[in-house]
């Protein structure tokens, strides 16, 4: 059953009079309840693919259908979870935070009900003791569980990450893996996830993309043949370690 | 500790500075200057040197300040030994018990309120909104205003929230253009130039609105000044005397000194000095009836029924009211 | 809270209240001393100037007008420059012209621009709110711009991400990201209208009906009513005070600083 179909996408920019090619011709798609980690080293577009997706990029040519519809610019079908902790409104408490995309989009109920599922969600990632803190009193990684528990309370289509955990440190971003994991096990929701840190990826995804460097291409695209749960330490896993490190274009950069 | 008992100590030598007084030579004397026909005796003082030609060692200094309000505040601080204002100033600071007195009367001058409003024939006519301009509040032309208020509109304050301050130039170019204000209480030569325009009248008359004549001007010195040389105090008012006494008997000659100080010329200057009203005289007229009404309005809050009390005793009081 | 931050504070808290004795002291002994007390009213003459010309109201009268004055003026001048900042989010040419014309009036003091204002529309009131808004409006309009200039472009993504129509951005986005920078004009604002307010009626004598607080201490100074000159400049310390002190600065304490937002 598919989801996202993305069909011969070209996004071009023009630099100075120049025109040159970031994505060039990408045509995948991702099953619904996929988790998808794609990776690519830095510049190579793949933060371009996903803005494509969300529409906040108009790509240049090429499809992008959703449930077999042509997508219909920016919306709350397609959530972003920004690597940027400055993705939550720092006038807002957490919890008003994560009510107020709920009431925008007349998510149905009264306010009492939308506040029990913000807390619900909120319980989700731990932080219901802060709801009612304002973001800049909170951490980097709790700013960042704030903005999933926000996307996934909205119950998106598609949840686009990018790079989400790229700004913390090593122990925060574990932690942080293991909860995504879990959330996504329990809402089944589609997610397209980017990298650049191949572990990450393969611990997380069930599906696992790499892209080459300028223009993008698909290089590998295939299933997370791994099965749960993955240890860093198996042979398995290094060995698929190694095979999307080589993937990467290393020298390029 | 150190640095905040340092700090300290240096704020005390200033307040210490700011609390002694001057050494001040004693043939010095600060004199301060004003524009307008009425300070023409000053003027021809400055001119003609009249203060050394009684006092050879004075040494006189003449300063020019904005205001009379200035020049009072002067006068009150000690920096000002002889300040020429009208009568209404003069009294203000009496009142408040400063020390000077007046050491001789300058001049009388008609003065009045003219507008361009042709509807506006009486104090009635005026508007709340339309705008008088005067010199300042307090002054003579103020104090006239709430006299002719008194007697017309039955309050003495019934004006003054029409009024603007304004130097007389200004509130002169404002009425003959029609901008900004609807009425001018104004003094000689001011009021002069008013009147020779075809479409401005009066409103007030200054000599009806106090009931008789009245001195304009007055100079005023310093008891300090009295104390610390009481010659060069004497040859301030002879100088003064001397003055007026050319400006009654010889006009023709005062025009060559007085008139381009004035920028006025001669023949302008002989129309103005010999206009009807305009009188110069050493004797101050209506002092205790300013005061009067002044105690009366609320402007100030002290009185007296000895005319000696305001002048230093260059002055005759038999000839002072 | 540290135990050496807790004394910190108490010692500048005693430090200045032990300032305000002292000066407070002087300005009531030192006069006498001296003999100038004529020239320089010792504080409980002020106080009592000012008790007096509270309690028959003149003051307050004053005070009232002024107020009125002001704050007719600030409503007006954020109105106008929430526009004019509107037009130049809009239009890049606007947004040029009103660049220039910013760097041209941003530096002039409204009391020079004064005598002209006066030609145009008469003495009074209206001249005076107009230095008003001439006072607030190109500080506003700068820091505006800055602040919707220094939008992070995530705030205004995220907000279309989640669903935001470009209208209900502006006031949703836009208009409190911007906040702190808007916050920071209004303080300039409210410094600089107070002082052209006053200076206003004093250098020029330019009243209202009433007239404000400048036209009291003007007034009272040509009637050589030291203390009550003292009353009005005091009055006018306490409300610029309290305006800055306590409504401007607890509307930041309420907002920026409690967002841990900044200009």
């Amino acid at each position: 059953m598919s989801n996202l179909l993305v069909q011969d996408l070209v996004k071009q920019y023009s630099l100075e009079g120049k025109s040159f090619t970031v994505l060039d011709k990408l045509s995948f798609s991702v099953d619904s309840g996929d988790f998808l980690t794609i990776l690519g080293p830095s510049g190579c577009g793949k933060t371009t693919l996903i803005r494509c997706i969300c529409s906040i990029e108009e790509p240049t040519s090429g499809k992008i259908l959703l449930d077999g519809k042509p997508i219909s610019g920016i919306g709350p079908d397609r959530l972003m979870v920004f690597q940027d902790f400055n993705q939550l409104f720092p006038w807002k408490t957490v919890i008003e935070n994560v009510i107020y995309p709920l009431k925008l989009n007349k998510v149905s109920g009264d306010i009492k009900t939308l506040t029990r599922r913000a807390e619900e969600f909120l319980d989700l990632v731990h932080l219901s003791a802060f709801k009612h803190a304002y973001p800049n009193q909170l951490s980097g990684g709790m700013r960042q569980r704030v903005a999933i528990a926000r996307s996934l309370a909205l119950n998106p289509k598609v949840l686009m990450m990018d790079e989400p955990f790229g700004a913390l440190d090593a122990q925060t971003r574990s932690i942080l893996q293991k909860e995504l994991k879990s959330l996504w096990r329990k809402f089944q929701t589609t997610i397209i996830f980017i990298t650049h840190n191949v572990q990450e990826a393969i611990l997380l995804g069930s599906k696992v993309m790499v892209l080459s460097l300028s223009p993008a291409k698909i290089k590998y695209y295939k299933k997370n043949p791994l099965p749960e749960p993955r240890m860093p330490e198996t042979p398995e896993f290094m060995a698929l370690w190694h095979t999307l490190y080589d993937q990467l274009d290393t020298q390029r950069y | 500790m150190k640095k905040t008992a340092l700090l300290l100590l240096t704020l005390l030598l200033g307040l210490s500075l700011f609390s002694c007084g001057k050494s001040v030579d004693k043939n010095r004397v600060v004199v301060a200057q004003q524009f307008g026909l009425g300070y023409a005796p000053v003027i021809l003082m400055q001119e003609l040197n009249l203060i050394e030609k009684y006092y050879p060692e004075a040494q006189v200094e003449w300063v020019r300040l904005g205001s009379g309000g200035a020049i009072r505040e002067g006068m009150a601080g000690g920096n000002i030994d002889v300040g020429s204002m009208g009568v209404p100033p003069y009294l203000i600071a009496w009142a408040k018990g400063y020390d000077y007195k007046i050491i001789s009367a300058l001049c009388e001058m008609p003065l009045g309120l003219q507008t361009y409003h042709e509807n506006v024939k009486t104090l009635k006519d005026i508007k709340p909104g339309m705008k008088i301009a005067l010199p300042s509040p307090g002054s003579i032309q103020h104090i006239l205003l709430s006299m002719a208020a008194a007697k017309e509109l039955g309050n003495p304050k019934a004006l003054d929230q029409n009024i603007i301050a304004m130097a007389h130039p200004d509130g002169v170019n404002a009425l003959i253009n029609q901008v900004e204000i609807d009425g001018h209480f104004t003094s000689p030569p001011y009021i002069f130039k008013e009147l020779e325009q075809d479409n401005i009248h009066q409103v007030v008359n200054a000599r009806d609105a106090f009931g008789g004549d009245f001195t304009f001007l007055v100079t005023a010195a310093t008891g300090q000044l009295k104390k610390r040389n009481p010659e060069l105090f004497n040859a301030v008012y002879k100088a003064l005397e001397e003055a007026i006494i050319m400006l009654n008997e010889n006009p023709e000659k005062t025009a060559e000194y007085v008139a381009p100080v004035l920028n006025l010329d001669r023949e302008t200057y002989m129309k103005y000095i010999t206009w009807e009203g305009v009188r110069f005289s050493t004797n101050p007229h209506g002092l205790l009836t300013f005061l009067d009404f002044m105690n009366e309005a609320g402007y100030v809050d002290r009185n007296t029924e000895n005319v000696k009390d305001l002048l230093w005793e260059t002055l005759d009081p038999a000839w002072a009211d | 809270m540290l135990k050496s931050e807790i004394r910190e504070r108490r010692v500048t808290v005693i430090t200045k209240v032990l300032f305000i004795f002292v000066l407070f002291f002087f300005w009531e002994y030192l006069p006498v001393w001296t003999g100038r007390d004529k020239l320089f009213p010792p504080l409980s003459r002020v106080l009592e100037s000012l008790w007096q010309n509270l309690t028959t109201g003149e003051l307050l009268q004053h005070i009232k007008f002024s107020l009125y004055l002001i704050f007719s003026g600030i409503g007006l001048g954020i109105i106008l420059a929430f526009f004019l900042t509107a037009f130049c989010m809009i239009s890049k040419t606007f947004a040029r012209i009103m660049d220039v014309i910013v760097s041209i009036m941003h530096p002039l003091p409204g009391i020079a621009l004064l005598p002209v204002v006066m030609l145009l529309v008469g003495l009074g009131a209206k001249a005076i709110i107009i230095i008003i808004i001439h006072s607030i409006l190109w500080p506003l309009i700068v820091n505006s711009l800055a602040g919707f200039r220094a939008i992070p472009k995530i705030q205004l993504e995220l907000g279309r991400n989640i669903g935001m129509s470009e209208f209900r951005l502006i006031w949703a986005v836009m208009i409190p990201n911007a906040f702190p920078y808007i916050l920071s004009g209004l303080k300039i604002a409210w410094a600089r209208s107070w002082r052209a307010l006053v200076s206003a009626e004093m250098v020029f004598g330019a009243s209202g009906v009433v007239g404000g607080l400048g036209w009291f201490i003007y007034k009272t100074r040509y009637f050589m009513d030291i203390e009550s000159v003292f009353a009005g400049l005091i009055s006018v310390i306490i409300i610029g005070m309290l305006v800055d002190e306590f409504l401007l600065k607890t509307l930041e304490n309420k907002t920026v600083k409690k967002w841990g937002m900044s200009a």
